[in-house]
């Protein structure tokens, strides 16, 4: 999870502060501050999802950015610390389970499919890259924003996926798409590294350690989820238990996921791998539990919550129009893939739009998974500050509006969410 | 609307609807993607059909007129291919079977037509319940009046067609203990049972008529009988098929109707009359609660019989028949499944492994794609 940019000195609360002003809050427990800022935001995720019909999750990082440096400063985003371990395993298991989702088999029964998954990516990437050298920022950081611009949330899809249960075309399209961009990210990021190591007029060593280095992390990362798929398979079938299983799936998550931290792999797609694996050996076996029941939709909550803390606006009055190009080159690169693939690929036009839009949702979260380690930002020396917030803040952006395009494509462009308008008792 | 006119056709022609399942390849429940399906298959290359049915997890796909076995069979196959060639595009599956054997009916959504719209206000939630798959065979008839002799004279074999194609023994996730579950739903509509015992298509008209001075109906799809005329095609229309797990099975049924047509317009061994209908549903819950093993009271003799044994007798009586009709490939498949079991019992040998019912489904999906 997040390894935060930012430093932001912890405020000390005044002595005499009584404990339910903000600044009594600021100066309690941060784990019992956290614990607060919980509650809260499952009572404004229930009222916005009520009253405006928004996806939970904008109210959980709503409040999460209500409490953070941003607004409040009820809690230091260094507060998230001690929740890691239990943010990370949030994540991981969305990634997992995001992995045995989807079945690869569909690229090759439709090529125009694989395509558009490949292409989507790829002319977002190049779309942002354009539009930002154009509006004269460095290629390569430019490209960097490109790279990471690629990726729709894993997070934030399948979450809403859990939350207005669609199916249907779009939404299938949506799980494989974002999967594939999530890799394409990361590789890209890799290739970005060896570009960038290229500056230099020859074929140095430098750059065939950094082409080295990214073959290594994506064929170590294959094996390792390859490997996390098998054992569980493995385990599943000495334990048979039913109610061992989440435990084994978590067990193996959290394995996998820490193995490739410390090879210097990447957790994203060891987990998507494994995901995919044990769905190919396990098949119906394999019962991912959606959100790890009702302890896992407080996961769920903490997880948004964090994601909300790190929102930041800093600078936006001097960075909005590397903002703008940012979010129009995206939406523009993906539309562009998406409708030309639309009807070879078996899609009305209805529904490519609706895709377009579902896959807006952009997370930190992309960059940091798709990152060696969770210490991406160090490993990517000579990066210019401006684009690295212009993207904080677009992603901070897309967090709020992307789940709110993304819900209304799934509902109304699609019509795939037949429970949507159900009265809720 | 008064009835229409009975179309000529020539008689013992064949023509074979199935009801189809459409699948998610991830959790094999259904999935509303008939849109999609429809879209990619509009330009198929063939002669037969294709079309929605009342929710988005369902379409029909029909054959052209056809004369006999190989040919229609051959058809089936040929939509088959083509059919999963788009499942797979879209990564779904496409199954046959009665009922779907977990999906909720609350989760169906109605296929957006006027008339199925009009079906879901009309009916209310029986109208997302009604997620059964069925196949209808039309047998062709040269004039109305035949067509009614023929419709009830076939009522004493309706068990059989049940028997043999039964495959929907589960419904919301449970083992009914029926073969075919699926005619529960079907009795559930108001409409439903046996056309009214007339002789004459002039008589049949004016009881179409006084149905239609009540409101009750609009036109002969209202009607949910098990055998119902279908004047613009001219034809008799059996509907109490459960569609096959395979086309192969749907090819062999739709043979032995047009066998068993023969052989009654032919030999004429008795004169339908109103008494059949006595011990109809009798029969028709035997066939479909126990199947192959179901007990049977024979309408004339009132003698009971197994419907496995009556089945293997009917099968020798119309032998010649089907060798007329170039139907014998279609006999023997039926007399093997005899002893196989039908599709029900197979759909619960696979839960009897040990199977989660997805994986049932997923077996049933890839039985029935290739």
């Amino acid at each position: 999870m997040p390894h935060v940019v930012d430093t932001w000195p912890a405020p000390a609360s005044a002595p005499s502060a009584v404990p339910w002003s903000l600044d009594g809050l600021r100066g309690a427990d941060p784990v019992l501050g956290f614990a607060i800022v919980l509650l809260v935001a499952v009572v404004l995720g229930e009222a916005l999802h009520r009253r405006l019909h928004l996806p939970r999750m904008v109210g959980h990082m709503v409040t999460g950015a209500l409490a953070s440096p941003l607004a409040f400063r009820l809690l230091e985003r260094t507060d998230l610390d001690p929740w890691k371990p239990l943010i990370d395993l949030a994540i991981g298991v969305l990634v997992f389970e995001l992995g045995s989702r989807i079945r690869p088999r569909w690229l090759l029964d439709n090529r125009s499919f694989a395509l558009t998954c490949l292409l989507e990516g790829a002319f977002a990437g190049v779309a942002v890259t354009a539009v930002l050298y154009m509006m004269g920022l460095p290629l390569v950081s430019a490209a960097l924003a490109g790279a990471v611009a690629m990726s729709t949330s894993p997070v934030i899809t399948l979450s809403l996926v859990h939350e207005i249960r669609p199916r249907g075309q779009v939404t299938e399209r949506l799980l494989m798409t974002t999967a594939a961009n999530c890799v394409l990210t990361m590789v890209t990021i890799k290739a970005w590294r060896v570009l960038a190591a290229a500056d230099a007029p020859t074929w140095s060593d430098e750059l065939i350690q950094a082409a080295a280095g990214a073959i290594l992390v994506v064929s170590g990362s294959l094996l390792l989820g390859l490997a996390a798929g098998w054992l569980l398979t493995k385990l599943s079938e000495a334990i048979r238990g039913v109610a061992a299983a989440p435990v084994l799936q978590i067990a193996v998550v959290i394995l996998a996921a820490m193995l490739a931290t410390q090879w210097k792999l990447s957790p994203l797609l060891a987990l998507l791998v494994a995901g995919m694996t044990a769905r190919h050996l396990m098949g119906h076996m394999l019962i991912v539990e959606p959100h790890l029941g009702s302890a896992g939709a407080a996961l769920g909550v903490m997880l948004f919550i964090a994601l909300g803390m790190l929102f930041t606006l800093d600078d936006i009055v001097r960075l909005w129009p590397w903002v703008l190009g940012l979010v129009f080159g995206r939406l523009g690169g993906k539309a562009l893939a998406v409708g030309l693939l639309a009807r070879p690929s078996g899609l009305s036009a209805r529904q490519a739009a609706a895709l377009i839009l579902a896959l807006q949702p952009m997370s930190s979260l992309a960059v940091l998974l798709t990152a060696d380690t969770l210490g991406w930002s160090e490993q990517l020396p000579g990066i210019e500050q401006r684009v690295l917030q212009s993207l904080l803040i677009a992603t901070t952006v897309m967090h709020v509006v992307g789940p709110v395009l993304a819900q209304w494509a799934l509902n109304s462009l699609a019509n795939e969410c037949p429970h949507a308008s159900a009265k809720e008792p | 609307m008064s009835l229409a006119e009975f179309t000529p056709s020539e008689p013992l022609t064949l023509g074979v609807e199935l009801e189809l399942q459409l699948v998610s390849n991830h959790d094999f429940d259904l999935s509303p993607q008939a849109q999609d399906l429809l879209r990619l298959l509009g330009k198929h290359a063939g002669t037969w059909d294709v079309k929605p049915e009342i929710t988005r997890s369902m379409i029909e796909i029909s054959s052209s007129v056809q004369r006999e076995h190989a040919r229609l069979r051959a058809e089936l196959n040929d939509l088959r291919e083509q059919l999963s060639q788009a499942a797979r595009r879209l990564n779904i599956g496409i199954a046959g079977g009665g009922t779907h054997a977990y999906q909720h009916w609350s989760d169906q959504q109605i296929f957006p037509t006027e008339r199925f719209q009009y079906l879901n206000d009309l009916y209310g939630y029986l109208a997302k319940q009604f997620t059964v798959f069925g196949q209808h065979v039309h047998v062709g008839c040269e004039d109305g009046d035949k067509a009614l002799w023929l419709l009830h004279a076939l009522s004493r074999y309706v068990p059989h067609f049940i028997a043999l194609s039964a495959s929907s023994p589960f419904v919301q996730g449970v083992d009914t203990g029926f073969d075919s579950a699926r005619l529960n739903s079907v009795f559930a509509f108001p409409l439903s049972g046996r056309a009214p015992f007339v002789h004459s298509w002039e008589e049949f008209g004016q009881y179409f008529d006084k149905m239609a001075s009540t409101g009750v109906v609009k036109s002969m799809k209202d009607f949910y009988w098990d055998i119902r005329p279908k004047p613009e095609f001219g034809t008799i229309e059996l509907r109490v098929c459960d569609t096959p797990l395979t086309v192969d099975k749907a090819a062999a049924l739709a043979c032995y109707l047009q066998c068993l047509c023969s052989y009654l317009r032919n030999e004429h061994p008795y004169e339908p009359a109103d008494d059949d209908y006595l011990v109809y549903t009798f029969n028709r819950f035997q066939a479909c609660r126990f199947g192959l093993d179901g007990e049977i009271v024979d309408p004339k003799t009132k003698q009971r019989a197994k419907l496995r044994d009556d089945i293997i007798r009917t099968l020798a009586h119309i032998d010649e028949h089907a060798l007329d009709l170039k139907a014998l490939d279609a006999s023997n498949l039926l007399r093997d499944s005899l002893f196989e079991g039908n599709d029900a019992g197979w759909l619960r040998k696979q839960r009897a492994r040990g199977l989660p019912l997805s994986a049932v489904v997923e077996g049933a999906a890839g039985r029935w794609m290739g």
